[in-house]
């Protein structure tokens, strides 16, 4: 019934018509929905596998959720969909027994449930993977799955047992891992893999994935999809946070959005798209229709000529790099991660020694100039990886804020507390940072308010060179949208940027010119005139060039 | 019922208070439990102590010129911890400290400007001696704690040798004591009583390394490469130079402390020039989580301690060893009391759903 009503409802008042929506759902009660199932893909034997009523958390100065109910049929893939800060990370940790819920109750399998820890939730059934890994780096992908596993035969470890269990798991869902690498010599899609396996290891009947796709390429995404979709067929229940509302109507069932911190609608999939779920979950419309000027490039301003660098296993991952990028201009490295594109963050910002090559700043050559004199000089960055490199997750958001800066915010040694607060006021305001105070620690902030705290910090540095690696991952849609048109009036004013990024919709939209990355060398070079998509995806999975 | 431990989020702000508070009270009880253990009641113990410490004029100045070094050993502690070091080593600084001013006192320098020339080679000593277990983990990841608990055993055992061999005093018959420093070289005393121009030096000292950390951009930086190493290079902060420059700074204040204890205290370079400041300095930064103000509030609970151990050892023949006992047990529960911050205990009665 709710449902021919939104359906119906498309033109007219749209926040009567949610509200109007939510209640009915609650009338109805949950059981009586059955009767409309017929077009559900599990067909009519399908029930409800989660019922979380009611739930409501309050964090100092947040109500991260308020009075959010869900429901979860199994078997399906179930999508949850909200700007940043929306609440999404916060009711799945419920969930899952991280946090507790200051109200409200948790029905999973047909049971009243109080998960106090990860631990309850896992063995209830529950998995989750969460947006930032949790793996032990040190250890090999097997000995994380197993950890806090008692394989037959404890307190001795089973390994063949185990192997056994996992390769079975492999072959059913197709998600693959090294088994025998250590965490920390892995790519993030292949943590991310180890993360689900661990999960699927312990036989659970929910799988949690907080913006799995978020870090992935879009080869492993479709990979991912795939695996989820097998997960479903065989009877698993997928709860999937994205920001990418394509994904969410591509591989869902169906979706709830959350707007702050409430549940403003549950829909079909099949009954909606993408202009309807933007306008739900920011409550405006956003057309994404970005175009950057043509600015007449200027002068170099970073040079990259012949440089080569190894990665931290001491393999050579650059190889023999030469670009230029040059005022007015974005230069979009497009590839897929593992490249090469980390150590090109690194050996620019002065992270990482170059082995063989030279580095030119304005015709300075910076080759081996410290961070601190790249950062005077005027090199700004957006780390690849927010969360090591980019943030100090326990000092407060106003700290990270100058965390690059923070020299010029003291005089005569002396920090200027005053100055470092009315900086951070504005930078939160401006930048949209989502926290109820300045002083809270950066931790405390959701994964897109992080993104936004340093992109925040990078770019009021008022940079000549900008690299911004994956700048708009994790980022709501308004986010995305507001870091396109920052980095592309940043670049018409004269700026230079190199963006490195996996998402080649975004390359394209904003660069001025592509190049390709392929193992650490540019396999080719186009202008935006004639940018040949086809023939960038050959060069990024190592096609010849002919 | 059921103990139940579980994982914790978010810390609670007075966990931060209460452990210390826990861990103190605990400590004192299992010491009580010991003392009655050998037929001493502990509340006339403990009564002793305080009357001792705050009764007379002598017991509150000697509970100041206790105190004094470890407010020093406390910082020498603090100032690396917070940049996620553990200077194990404020001892051997401070044995090192003791040296160089003693040998300063014995034999160089003219006269009047001996006193602040004890102090800056006191202060050097300690900076050598700590900047080695610096270099080592600036430079090749050595660590910390290994190298600076090994040099203390050279430190000490090498101010033996002295005073056993070539410093060795001509009148001070078969003890491992110099001669007694002249005149110019001893700090200036107050009250007639030991209270010594080094106790108002160590306060201020104390502030001065607030207000470094707190204030200061260098104090950020040291902060920065405590809360996240990776996120300091890439602020252009050389964790290298934090590492050793914490290191080298914490082993100056511990190398004065080394002056002061010869030049306003024994007045001579002896062996067991500290009966273990160095590592009071360790449970004393632990409990003020290096906070400077924190560490002298701290330090005054542990000279507290060594000004009764002294008056127990008297009244009742108990070893001051019983102050190491003490020390040892804030330590454990402190770091036991790190558990609370991170999980939490509940008791489950029955079972809420099978
Ligand atoms: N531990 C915490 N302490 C204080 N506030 C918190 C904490 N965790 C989350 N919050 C706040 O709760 C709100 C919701 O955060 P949550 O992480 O659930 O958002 P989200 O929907 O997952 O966003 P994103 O898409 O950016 O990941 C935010 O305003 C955040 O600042
Ligand atoms: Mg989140």
């Amino acid at each position: 019934m709710s449902l021919l009503l939104w359906q119906g409802g498309k033109g007219c008042n749209f926040y009567k018509l949610v509200e109007h929506y939510q209640g009915i759902e609650i009338n109805m009660g949950n059981r009586k929905t059955k009767t409309e199932r017929g077009w559900a893909l599990q067909g009519e034997n399908s029930d409800i596998i989660l019922e979380m009523k009611n739930i409501t958390k309050v964090f100092p100065g947040v109500v991260a959720n308020d009075r959010v109910n869900l429901e979860v049929r199994r078997g399906e893939i179930h999508g949850l969909l909200g700007e940043n800060g929306a609440g999404k990370t916060t009711l799945m940790s419920i969930l899952y027994g991280l946090y507790r819920p200051d109200e409200g109750e948790i029905i999973f399998d047909g049971e009243k449930r109080v998960f106090s820890s990860p631990k309850d939730a896992i063995e209830s059934g529950i998995g989750m993977v969460h947006q930032h890994f949790m793996l032990v780096n040190k250890m090999s992908a097997l000995n994380n799955i197993l950890l806090g596993y008692k394989t037959p035969g404890d307190p001795l470890l089973d390994y063949e047992w185990a192997r056994e269990k996992i390769r079975s798991i492999i072959e059913v869902y197709g998600i693959d891992a090294e088994l025998d690498e250590r965490v920390i010599n892995m790519s993030v899609g292949e943590e991310q893999r180890v993360e689900i396996l661990k999960s699927l290891f312990r036989d659970v009947k929910l799988l949690i994935l907080d913006e799995p796709t978020s870090v992935l390429t879009p080869i492993e995404s479709e990979r991912l999809f795939q695996a989820l979709k097998r997960m479903s067929e065989k009877g698993l229940t997928v709860l999937f946070i994205t920001h990418k509302l394509r994904e969410a109507l591509e591989v869902t069932d169906r979706i709830t959005v959350l707007r702050k911190g409430r549940n403003v609608g549950t829909l079909i999939t099949k009954r909606t798209d993408e202009k309807e779920l933007a306008r739900l979950m920011v409550g405006r419309e956003i057309d994404m229709k970005i175009e950057k000027k043509r600015v007449e490039a200027g002068k170099d301003v970073l040079k990259l000529e012949n440089v080569y660098a190894r990665n931290d296993r001491g393999l050579m991952a650059l190889k023999g790099i030469s670009l230029s990028v040059r005022e007015g201009e974005i230069l979009g490295i497009a590839g897929v991660s593992g490249n090469g594109q980390k150590e090109l963050e690194e050996v620019i910002i002065g992270l990482r020694p170059v082995e063989k090559g030279k580095i030119l700043f304005n015709g300075e050559d910076i080759t081996f100039s410290s961070v601190r004199k790249r950062t005077r000089l005027g090199i700004s960055c957006i780390p690849e990886n927010r969360i090591e490199t980019g943030l100090a997750p326990s000092l407060t958001i106003e700290e990270n804020l100058i965390l690059r800066d923070y020299e010029s915010f003291s005089r005569n040694g002396f920090m200027e507390f005053d100055m470092i607060e009315a900086h951070a006021e504005k930078l939160v305001e401006e930048y949209g940072i989502k926290t109820p105070s300045t002083k809270a620690p950066a931790r405390t902030l959701s994964g897109g308010n992080i993104q936004r705290l340093i992109i925040a910090r990078e770019l009021s540095r008022n940079p000549l060179f900008l690299i911004a690696s994956q700048p708009t991952r994790g980022l709501d849609i308004a986010g995305i949208d507001y870091v396109r048109r920052k980095l592309i009036s940043l670049a018409e004013e004269g700026k230079a940027i190199l963006l490195i990024s996996e998402d080649l919709e975004e390359i394209v939209q904003i660069s001025d010119r592509i190049a390709v990355i392929f193992e650490g060398e540019i396999r080719g070079i186009f202008d935006r005139e004639n940018v040949d998509i086809d023939r960038i995806g050959l060069l990024m999975s190592g096609g010849a060039d002919n | 019922m059921r103990i139940k431990v579980e994982r914790r989020l978010e810390t609670p702000k007075f966990i931060y208070i209460l452990i210390p508070l826990a861990s103190i009270i605990a400590s004192l009880i299992f010491v009580g439990i010991l003392l009655f253990l050998i037929g001493v009641n502990p509340i006339d113990a403990y009564s002793t102590m305080i009357y001792r410490a705050f009764g007379t004029k002598f017991g509150v100045t000697e509970l100041f010129v206790k105190t004094a070094p470890i407010i020093l050993t406390g910082l020498a502690v603090s100032i690396p911890l917070r940049a996620g070091l553990w200077n194990i080593g404020a001892e051997g600084q401070l044995y090192m400290g003791a040296f160089a001013a003693s040998f300063i006192a014995l034999y160089l320098s003219p006269p009047p400007v001996v006193l602040p020339f004890m102090v800056i080679m006191a202060v050097l000593a300690g900076m050598m001696w700590a900047s080695i277990p610096g270099v080592l983990k600036a430079k090749f990841e050595l660590n910390e704690i290994i190298s600076t608990l090994l040099l203390n055993y050279v430190a000490i055992y090498w101010v033996e040798y002295l005073v056993y061999g070539p410093m060795k005093g001509k009148e001070v018959y078969n003890f491992p004591y110099s001669d007694l420093f002249s005149d110019y070289a001893i700090l200036p005393r107050f009250f007639g009583t030991r209270f010594h121009a080094g106790v108002i030096v160590a306060f201020i000292l104390a502030i001065a390394i607030y207000i470094l950390i707190t204030r200061t951009s260098y104090g950020f930086a040291v902060k920065i490469v405590g809360a996240n190493p990776k996120a300091a290079e890439y602020a252009g902060i050389s964790r290298k130079k934090i590492i050793i420059s914490t290191m080298i700074l914490g082993g100056a204040i511990a190398g004065f402390a080394g002056m002061m204890e010869v030049s306003g205290l024994h007045m001579r370079l002896r062996a067991a020039v500290s009966p273990g400041y160095g590592y009071t300095g360790i449970p004393v930064a632990l409990l003020a989580r290096g906070n400077p103000l924190f560490v002298i509030m701290a330090a005054f609970l542990f000279g507290l301690l060594y000004v009764g151990g002294s008056a127990m050892q008297t009244t009742y023949g108990i070893p001051v060893a019983v102050v190491d006992v003490f020390q040892a047990l804030v330590v454990l529960f402190i770091i036991g009391g790190d558990f609370f911050t991170r999980y939490r205990i509940s008791f489950v009665f029955r079972e809420a759903s099978a």
